[in-house]
């Protein structure tokens, strides 16, 4: 499946420049002299904002999450890439061949390249960053997930590695095409953990020179970079001089800083700016939905009261979010049914699952013994309320967000649930996760394919990863499903693979066990000093390699 | 976030005669700020009189209204009806700027009666512990008091009223200092009046008079610090209409829903602004009658 | 002379030493454990081993009081210690930081000030229409909210008229809507007590005097009234530093301006106590100064206090 934006921009831009050609052209004959806007030029510095939470480290193997992959994008590269029609393309690997019984993959390396510090790349590199993911000192989660099945690798030769895996892994590829598993310089990461977190090294083309916390992170160009992925648009040292990387957590000021033109690109901008950009031409938009798991509300089954089957159906029946969506997103959301983003090849949509009904609702608590209501209209059994607690990262939820769950407290209040929110910043929230204090939690997930559902859905998942996160979020704990998901992914025939992850979702989706609402949405505004922008399609990350400003 | 000392600390400064006698004519400000209160306080008693809308009952399809005959303030993103929110919101956000208010009071008048009655020492160390305390930012003290406790509409009125009374407690102590060397408290003691009923009776009534001043222009300033820590996510937890919770949800619209940030703000400086126009004006009568 | 300075000094001395032992023990209470902070949050999660290696590291593992005793001589030696969260070293970082705030906070108290000077002058010539407009408008400045203002003001400024950027830019530009949100409120606070206090000299016997002696009104106003009518206000600007340290927190938030206030909030939320120690540090050392300063011009300026 492809996403529309890359194609989109590009098709914008062209447009643009074209248009831009064509008034040269026809003002060339009074003035000398090119206009050269359409000809990418080199020089300049870009300015970037960000509205999310800022890294607490630039090595994206400590950790892993997105606003790390953000930024990681445009200085660390990865062993493979992903095109906009959802093929593994080369990138640091040349090319690469899995053994018959799927237990090992070769990878051929290129071997003209070095990181940014002088040291070469090579197979002894890439075995680094291997044994790096998966110490637990590093106390990585996304990057030692998406390893978990690379027992030990191998130097072939020099260019040569080889992955041995303990199970086959019909996703490895995918995995290697992050972010978070990106190549980083060996000599670089032996400098230990707080010194590469300030200034990791790797073959990007843009290196981190400066780091002024809670401002700005500046990135410059590599001038001895020489190893675009194989579907960008050019080749040699990327066009920008400098990217600046600021931090402004206030939407408003965000958008504000774009529209005045102190900024060039910003994301995650409000909905309402979306659609308000859409009128002006100096303003475009970037929509690149994430892959992995859709934006979606997990029930946690693991304890009372959505340990029961019917209380997860009657909450389901009741939250009331389609006109919500609607409004609050001004049309920029379309609403999901699926637990997989719409990028995702492999998605189904259970629809039929997710049908509101108040009256069912009603029914079904009193069915589950909730017959009782005390005096503010909430249900109780044996003294206790019906209460879901549902901690809200203001970090990851944009304020429409919010809203959305203020929706979804007033609409399931008719049913008797009394949903509290607890705002909370991105550190206090993992704790309260981290602690099980949780009814109701919404947490992105971002991983290329279907295999985050193993992530997300296996009761392995509920076993927290070195950094303390566990992705199994609903505590779902049911050996069919992670039967399912086990053969799913070490099942490399295309059509078989499809078949399983098909019945997996809808197992998971008719156990009530996750409410979807829409794809992770990731839309980034762009100013009309900026040409060639592209998301990259492997976790629709901006790479700011190929852009160009015309100021 | 504590009042600053006002001359009304200072006794001393160059008194003048005045025309005027205590209870003169109301002033037009006084007649306005007492009306605002009144109907704000209404608003906050009986809500019902000015609206009978549902201030939680969302609407999603009515989202994002301008304001218009059927919404006099418009509607908030979940089609909520913003003037019923508005007026809700007064009883949250006076009772927050009462409370606060009250509460660092009660601390103050502690601190302050311990520093103006206590022996020397006892004073010393109040004066500098109220130092401490006023040395640091006062959000500084709301925040580390809210961390340790945990954010809440309660925790945030305690986070404000802590803050407040260092400056409250100085006033105060000063004031009951000043007292204590008037030439009627030593009458009482020459005519062999016992040190308790001379503070009963003299010390304490005189030197607490202003209190009620303070307070008054206290609470506005508790009400605009109360609604600055729910704008800073730390107060009133969705989705309760409190106007700085309101403020903080509609600033993220406030290129297309600019009622959203209007409307509460202006409530807020309306009551903010009553209360201390209020109080102004009775410190200037009681200076008056103090000459 | 010298012994109110040394005095003075020595009180300062003793407020910093409260400060930084109330910083330690308030934080101490916050719930959680302080080797995870350092680890990274609450929700790091961090193994028993590397939890434990930090208590020794860091010195966790004694008695508290012994931790305070080593808390208060490494301050002593002005070694601040290094940020839990930002790993870095705090003098540095509040080096930073610090210029960032301290433009803000001393231009917007400047602006306050001359607000101030103006209302308040301006309203007392106006007889009772213009007293009531001008007390009007100090009083409602006091009570705009920061972030009211904030918002209001990038909505015209920024987003309606473009004449102003709406987040901090490096240079002059970038600091006009951040100050005027500071000082607006402030301004109406000073106006208040200049406007009381330039009305009372005003009428005062040595201002009789010196108009009996045919002194022109502005003469009046300008070489005795203002004078004695600012001394309140100077002595408050201790308590205005203050303050607009509380008020940078919104400001440097909502503008994206790199301060101590924003730092503030974050620090903590995650018990990044070295980080909170310095900056209740650098603010009570600031209002202790200002302070300091203030009380200075004042026994210089009124000869009625020297006597004390």
């Amino acid at each position: 499946m492809r996403p529309h934006s890359p194609a989109r921009i590009r098709r914008r831009v062209l447009g643009a420049s074209a248009a831009l050609a064509g008034l040269a052209l026809l003002v060339s004959g009074c003035a000398a002299g090119p206009s050269g806007s359409s000809e990418p030029t080199a020089g300049g510095t870009l300015v970037y904002a960000s509205g999310d939470a800022e890294p607490t480290c630039l090595d994206p193997h400590v950790g892993g999450n997105y606003p790390q992959a953000l930024v990681a994008t445009q200085y660390l590269e990865s062993l493979v890439s992903k095109d906009s029609d959802g093929e593994i393309i080369p990138w640091l690997a040349t090319s690469w061949k899995q053994a018959d019984d799927g237990l090992s993959w070769e990878f051929s390396l290129r071997d003209d390249v070095s990181f940014t510090d002088g040291t070469p790349f090579n197979a002894d590199a890439v075995r680094a960053n291997v044994a790096h993911l998966l110490d637990p000192e590093t106390a990585s989660s996304t990057g030692y997930l998406a390893l978990g099945k690379v027992a030990s690798t191998e130097s072939v030769d020099d260019h040569t590695v080889r992955f041995n895996l303990s199970v086959p892994d019909s996703s490895l590829l995918d995995s290697l095409s992050m972010p978070w598993v990106a190549i980083q310089s060996p000599t670089a990461m032996e400098r230990g953990k707080d010194v590469n977190c300030e200034s990791p090294v790797g073959t990007g083309p843009f290196i981190v020179t400066d780091w002024v916390k809670q401002d700005s992170i500046t990135l410059e160009r590599n001038e001895d970079y020489n190893s675009p992925p194989a579907d960008a648009d050019h080749e040699g040292t990327a066009w920008l001089d400098e990217i600046v990387w600021r931090f402004i957590p206030d939407s408003a000021s965000r958008y504000a800083a774009l529209q005045g033109g102190q900024v060039d690109v910003i994301d995650n901008p409000q909905p309402s700016d979306i659609s308000a950009s859409a009128a002006l031409d100096t303003i475009s938009e970037l929509d690149a939905p994430r892959p992995g798991a859709a934006n979606r509300i997990e029930l946690n089954s693991g304890k009372a009261p959505l340990d029961d089957v019917r209380v997860r159906e009657a909450f389901i029946r009741a939250a009331d979010v389609n006109d919500g969506i609607e409004s609050l997103f001004f049309g920029t959301a379309k609403r999901s049914y699926s637990l997989l983003s719409s990028v995702e090849a492999l998605g189904v949509s259970g629809e039929e699952h997710f049908t509101v009904d108040l009256d069912s609702a009603n029914s079904l608590l009193d069915e589950a013994g909730w017959t009782e209501r005390d005096g503010d209209g909430y249900r109780v059994k044996d003294g206790e309320r019906l209460t879901l607690d549902f901690p809200v990262s203001t970090n990851q939820s944009i304020p429409a967000e919010q809203s959305l769950f203020e929706q979804i407290q007033a609409t399931t209040k008719a049913a008797g649930f009394e949903v509290v929110l607890h705002p909370m910043d991105l550190s206090s929230w993992y704790g309260a996760l981290a602690v099980n204090e949780y009814d109701l939690v919404s947490a992105p997930y971002t991983k290329v394919g279907p295999d985050v559902l193993r992530i997300l859905f296996h009761s392995d998942s509920i076993v927290p990863a070195p950094s303390g996160y566990f992705a199994n979020l609903s505590q779902l704990s049911d050996p069919e499903v992670d039967q399912l998901l086990t053969e799913a992914s070490q099942v490399s025939e295309p059509d078989e693979r499809a078949a399983l992850y098909a019945e997996v979702q809808q197992k998971i989706l008719g156990g009530f066990h996750v409410l979807p609402l829409y794809d992770q949405q990731n839309h980034f505004l762009v100013g009309s000093a900026v040409n060639g922008l592209r998301a990259m399609p492997t976790v629709s990350t901006p790479t700011f390699y190929d852009v160009w400003l015309t100021r | 976030m504590s009042l600053p000392e006002t001359d009304l600390a200072q006794p001393g400064l160059a008194s003048r005669p005045t025309a005027t006698r205590p209870g003169a004519r109301v002033t037009v400000g006084e007649v306005v700020a007492i009306g605002v209160l009144a109907l704000l306080a209404l608003a906050a008693i009986v809500p019902g009189l000015f609206t009978s809308v549902d201030p939680l009952a969302i609407s999603p399809t009515e989202a994002f209204q301008s304001p218009n005959t059927a919404h006099w303030f418009g509607t908030d993103e979940s089609g909520r009806d913003v003037f019923a929110r508005t007026i809700h919101g007064a009883r949250s956000s006076l009772l927050i700027g009462v409370a606060a208010t009250a509460i660092g009071m009660a601390l103050a008048l502690i601190l302050g009666v311990m520093g103006g009655i206590g022996a020397k020492p006892l004073d010393y160390t109040v004066t500098r512990v109220g130092e401490v305390l006023f040395a640091l930012p006062g959000l500084l003290l709301a925040l580390i008091f809210i961390a340790i406790v945990g954010p809440g509409m309660m925790t945030a009125t305690v986070a404000v009223g802590i803050s407040t009374a260092p400056g409250y407690a100085r006033i105060i102590r000063s004031q009951i200092r000043a007292v204590r060397t008037a030439p009627f408290v030593e009458a009482a003691t020459v005519l062999g009046r016992s040190r308790f009923f001379t503070l009963r009776r003299h010390i304490l009534p005189n030197a607490l008079a202003p209190i009620f001043v303070l307070a008054t222009l206290g609470v506005g300033q508790a009400i605009v610090w109360a609604s600055s820590l729910s704008y800073l996510g730390l107060g009133a937890v969705p989705p309760a209409a409190e106007w700085g919770a309101m403020l903080s949800a509609g600033r993220s619209y406030i290129s297309n829903a600019w009622w959203l940030t209007v409307f509460p703000g202006i409530f807020i400086v309306l009551a903010a602004g009553a209360a201390t126009a209020l109080g102004r004006s009775m410190q200037a009568r009681t200076r008056q009658v103090e000459r | 002379m010298v012994r109110w300075i040394v005095s003075r000094a020595l009180g300062a001395a003793f407020v910093l030493w409260a400060v930084a032992t109330l910083i330690f023990f308030g934080l101490r209470l916050i719930p959680g454990d302080p080797a995870e902070a350092i680890l990274g949050g609450p929700g790091s999660q961090a193994s028993d081993e590397a939890l434990q290696k930090v208590r020794l590291d860091y010195g966790l593992d004694q008695p508290l009081l012994v931790q305070y005793v080593q808390a208060m001589f490494r301050l002593l030696r002005g070694d601040l210690g290094t940020s839990y969260a930002l790993k870095a070293d705090v003098a540095a970082l509040l080096g930073e930081l610090f210029w960032s705030t301290l433009t803000l906070t001393v231009l917007s108290l400047v602006v306050a000030w001359a607000f101030a000077l103006v209302l308040a002058t301006w309203a007392t010539r106006g007889g009772r229409l213009g007293r009531m407009v001008g007390s009007g408008m100090e009083i409602v400045a006091a009570a705009v909210p920061h972030f009211w203002l904030a918002s209001l003001f990038i909505l015209l400024f920024s987003t309606a008229l473009r004449w102003l950027p709406p987040i901090s830019t490096p240079g002059p530009l970038g600091l006009v809507l951040p100050v005027l949100t500071l000082a607006i409120p402030l301004a109406g606070f000073l106006g208040q007590v200049m406007r009381e206090s330039l009305a009372d000299a005003l009428e005062s016997p040595f201002v009789l005097s010196a108009r009996a002696r045919g002194e022109s009104e502005t003469g009046v106003r300008w070489r005795h009234a203002i004078r004695h009518a600012a001394l309140p206000a100077i002595s408050l600007s201790g308590w205005a530093f203050g303050s607009l340290i509380s008020g940078a927190v919104v400001v440097e938030t909502v503008f994206a301006r790199p301060g101590l206030g924003r730092s503030l909030l974050n620090a903590v939320t995650i018990r990044d106590v070295p980080m909170v120690t310095g900056v209740a540090l650098v603010s009570a050392l600031a209002f202790v100064l200002v302070t300091i300063a203030t009380d200075a011009v004042d026994r210089i300026a009124d000869p009625r206090l020297r006597a004390r």
